[in-house]
């Protein structure tokens, strides 16, 4: 064969490789089991969200009553799927290639480290967006079938990039786990271990302390409050989590009502009266407008993305290869 | 006087690497000509991989100048990974790629068009013998398979440089021969080949230049004849008479290619440091001397020997 036919330049445009490391994510990413797992949970789940009230009443003979906001209050993938999706799509990509020694043969091509971990990202970016897109469709699909023709579907758009926000938290985190323990397992069980501290630490915090603020700054669920519409006749028009895993359903609240407060409480075990009931329990601490909330929101959220990717990308940029 | 900078493939200036205490690399000063198939050889540890992975950018030096192809070989500058090709020792590739999907992939963070990628593709697959198989998972591939996918994409740029880090490890003897072949075959269109290996025999039959480093420490370096016979001589010869050999060795040792003669009953042992044979002139010396050759064995110095007599030396 003859060595000497090259008839392309040795100028490689920085899109085509880019596209390259796309694409050689997103064949591992849709390849891998564990991804698919998800995926069928995540449409089982959703399947199970849209029969199973049918079915309760096709139970008890009662009618199937059409529900045109059923997409809206349902919409929002739950924290524990949004974490999963992260974890199942990124786990390995940079601590699986140190592990299996395939980051020797990545690494030394004419790319740079940067734009393998952008390509990456946007690998992870493009791989979560088709499966939401998958389950908004099929949701939309299902709800108009079940419930009849659905009110703000105009909100969709804005609803899958509020789960992508919040996805792209526990992915940043879990890149930049990644970056440094250089292990899949050690990354999933400390991933794991922060997803359930921020869960069912800030439950206890939210419900038993005055300390909720500090709930605002955290991954995860959040601080939980009470929206309060100005006008309306009952105090409270809906709870609502804070937290960075909750953007879609805070974009939801503030279209429904821009003007809303949120109210934070906590649980007085001590102050409450038998004939109050639970409500006489709570303890009103503050409230604030849910524009703030939802601003500060997608703003920690940010923050987070910007600050573990750039930790990430510092760590993957300096690793030396020594195995 | 060594070949111009501009003629050099590869070379090091002082190079240093070091894990902790351990020295890895010690100002280590390389000289790689264009052109050359150049054996890189060296025992366990003695800084091989740690130098081919500073030149491919794997790793940082921690003293010293890389320059591969005339790129300074610094950081992240994939500039100076354009026109090499690279091949590490026992290569992993990800398992949930197809064989033709990786070049695809690799061959267009190279830059190369579509067509171009297609046409190298499938001539590389049957070059390396994995024709056939291309659109089998290379989880599926065996150890030998995916050495030989190594080679492919190792070539796949049409680089002007390849470094291979132990090419023949895990391949039949059958592959061993075809990888030898390929070498030679990349050799003569051109390209230079920076060759690790532990298979002195491999290295013998395919360089024209070695360098031998020793805990990080370039011992010889330069055309393989030149070196074998700078150090351990050029040729042994075995010569057996029928009489006593005392008074040969006497005329024997008087020729001046002689460097070193010794007796094993009615043998006797003459090692040369001449370049060309040898053996019309040591049979004149021996008849001239009354003595009757019953056998002669002309043996050249291998790169074993030399290798070995090098290495311990250093020790």
């Amino acid at each position: 064969m003859n060595f000497e036919d090259k008839s392309w330049s040795r100028e490689p445009k920085l899109m085509r490789q880019l596209w390259a490391v796309i694409k050689y994510e997103l064949l591992w990413n849709i390849r891998k089991k564990k991804f698919l797992g998800v995926l069928i949970v995540a449409f089982a789940i959703t399947t199970l969200n849209l029969t199973l009230p049918v079915i309760l009443r096709r139970t008890y003979d009662m009618p199937i009553e059409s529900n045109p906001n059923y997409i809206v209050s349902n919409s929002g993938i739950g924290g524990l799927m949004l974490f999963l999706f992260a974890l199942v799509t990124v786990m390995n990509s940079i601590s699986g290639e140190f592990e299996s020694g395939t980051i020797v043969p990545l690494l030394t091509k004419p790319i740079s480290r940067t734009l393998i971990l952008i390509g990456k990202i946007a690998a992870a970016f493009i791989t979560i967006f088709a499966a939401y897109l998958l389950l908004y469709t099929y949701m939309i699909v299902g709800g108009t079938i079940i419930y009849g023709p659905q009110n703000n579907l105009d909100l969709t758009p804005l609803c899958i990039l509020g789960d992508l926000l919040s996805t792209f938290v526990w992915v940043s985190i879990i890149l930049a786990l990644g970056s440094l323990t250089k292990n899949t397992i050690l990354t999933s069980v400390i991933a794991i271990m922060v997803f359930l501290a921020m869960n069912i630490g800030s439950s206890i915090i939210s419900v038993f302390t005055e300390s909720a603020w500090m709930l605002h700054y955290l991954p995860g669920n959040g601080a939980a409050g009470y929206i309060k519409v100005e006008g309306q006749p009952t105090a409270y028009a809906g709870s609502i989590s804070t937290g960075t895993d909750n953007i879609t359903k805070m974009i939801i609240q503030y279209y429904l009502h821009p003007s809303a407060n949120v109210t934070y409480v906590k649980v007085e075990l001590r102050g409450g009266s038998p004939q109050g009931g639970l409500s006489s329990l709570l303890k009103e601490l503050y409230s604030e407008p849910l524009s703030l909330v939802l601003f500060r929101a997608i703003s920690v959220a940010a923050a987070y993305i910007i600050a573990l990717i750039t930790l990430a990308w510092y760590i993957f940029k300096r690793a030396q290869i020594l195995e | 006087m060594g070949p111009k900078p501009l003629d050099l493939a590869i070379e090091t200036i002082d190079l240093t690497k070091r894990y902790g205490s351990l020295v890895a690399v010690n100002r280590l000063n390389l000289r790689v000509g264009k052109g050359t198939i150049h054996g890189f050889l060296g025992p366990n540890g003695a800084g091989k991989t740690t130098t081919i992975k500073i030149l491919v950018g794997l790793l940082k030096p921690d003293g010293g100048r890389a320059i591969v192809l005339g790129e300074e070989v610094h950081g992240d500058n994939p500039r100076s990974r354009l026109k090499i090709g690279y091949m590490p020792e026992l290569p992993k590739f990800p398992r949930h790629l197809k064989g033709w999907e990786l070049l695809d992939i690799y061959g267009q963070m190279y830059g190369m068009p579509l067509q171009e990628r297609r046409t190298r593709i499938k001539r590389l697959m049957e070059l390396v013998g994995l024709k056939g198989r291309e659109n089998d998972l290379i989880g599926e591939y065996s150890k030998g398979m995916q050495q030989r996918l190594g080679i492919a994409q190792a070539l796949l740029s049409e680089p002007e440089l390849v470094i291979l880090d132990e090419p023949s490890l895990g391949l039949d003897p059958v592959g061993m021969v075809e990888v030898r072949e390929i070498i030679r075959e990349i050799a003569r269109e051109g390209v230079t080949v920076f060759l690790s290996s532990h298979l002195l025999s491999e290295v013998e039959q395919v360089c024209t230049h070695i360098s031998i480093i020793h805990r990080g420490v370039c011992l010889a370096e330069g055309p393989l004849k030149d070196i074998i016979s700078k150090i351990s001589g050029s040729a042994i010869l075995e010569v057996e008479v029928a009489e006593t050999p005392d008074k040969i060795v006497e005329a024997v040792k008087r020729l001046p290619f002689v460097s070193n003669i010794h007796v094993e009953g009615s043998r006797v042992i003459i090692e040369t440091n001449a370049n060309g044979d040898v053996r019309p002139q040591i049979s004149r010396a021996i008849i001239e001397a009354g003595g009757t050759i019953i056998y002669m064995n002309l043996r050249m110095r291998s790169l074993e020997e030399t290798f070995m007599r090098l290495i311990m030396k250093s020790r």
